[in-house]
């Protein structure tokens, strides 16, 4: 079972709202390489797992990606707080308001909503490690986009 | 920074470093002064964690100490604490 702590893994406070920006990194939240595809991956490879290292190590980073999702969530959230219609008009929000408003809904950057065809469970412990390993580089890859993208257009929208 | 946000920071590092010394003690359970440092780290948590609670309320449900007030209270984890 899990236990829930009222704090975020990190502290999150967004000093101007970014609704361009919200719709990169709503991918980190439920696009293919997502925060959400991670915690599921693990926590479900980890049934099969044969050694209990690695029945330990998948439960505990599994856990600490639920964490991580609500993190990306809480960015999301506060980048899109209180949007007028012009903000969401001159920032192309429109596709993703019509939708959802303004909740935090499990999609990729393209709109595509969450799925699990994204991840893979197959009850071999080199063939879930090696999809581990392949995840994990391209969440690397992810992380290095959201980078460049924060720093050439949205500098002033996080701090800390 | 509110002094409520450079508390949680401080707590939120200690239970960081928490997390990575767990995840490295399930592959390496014999290391001995990995365990070592996982304690001192939880005895600065604990301490940390003791204050917040007194002084901002509970951070998780079995710590509520029957105020159901307390628990449900903003601010939530998501909202913003610097505007």
């Amino acid at each position: 079972m899990w236990v829930y702590e009222k704090k975020l893994q990190y502290p999150v406070n967004i000093k101007q709202t970014n609704p361009k920006l919200a719709k990169i990194i709503i991918t980190q939240y439920g696009g293919p390489d997502g925060e959400l595809g991670a915690s599921l991956r693990y926590l479900s490879q980890r049934y099969s797992a044969p050694y209990p290292e690695v029945k330990a190590v998948l439960t505990d980073i599994g856990t600490e990606e639920l964490g991580h999702l609500e993190m990306v969530g809480t960015i999301v959230y506060q980048l899109t707080k209180g949007l007028t219609l012009e903000e969401i008009r001159a920032q192309g929000f429109e596709d993703y308001f019509v939708d959802h408003t303004t909740g935090i809904y499990p999609q990729a950057a393209s709109g595509v909503p969450f799925s699990a065809s994204a991840l893979q469970v197959k009850g071999d412990i080199i063939t879930d490690l090696h999809e581990d390993l392949a995840a994990d580089e391209a969440y690397k890859y992810r992380q290095l986009v959201f980078m460049v993208y924060n720093v050439s257009c949205c500098q002033n929208s996080t701090r800390d | 920074m509110s002094e409520r946000e450079r508390l949680l920071k401080r707590l939120s590092s200690y239970d960081f470093a928490i997390a990575e010394m767990h995840i490295y003690l399930d592959t390496h359970p014999d290391d001995r002064s990995a365990a070592a440092a996982l304690r001192v780290y939880e005895e600065k948590s604990g301490a940390l964690r003791s204050e917040f609670e007194e002084k901002y309320g509970p951070l998780s449900p079995s710590d509520e100490n029957g105020n159901r007030w307390a628990w449900i209270s903003d601010p939530w984890p998501w909202d913003n604490q610097e505007v």
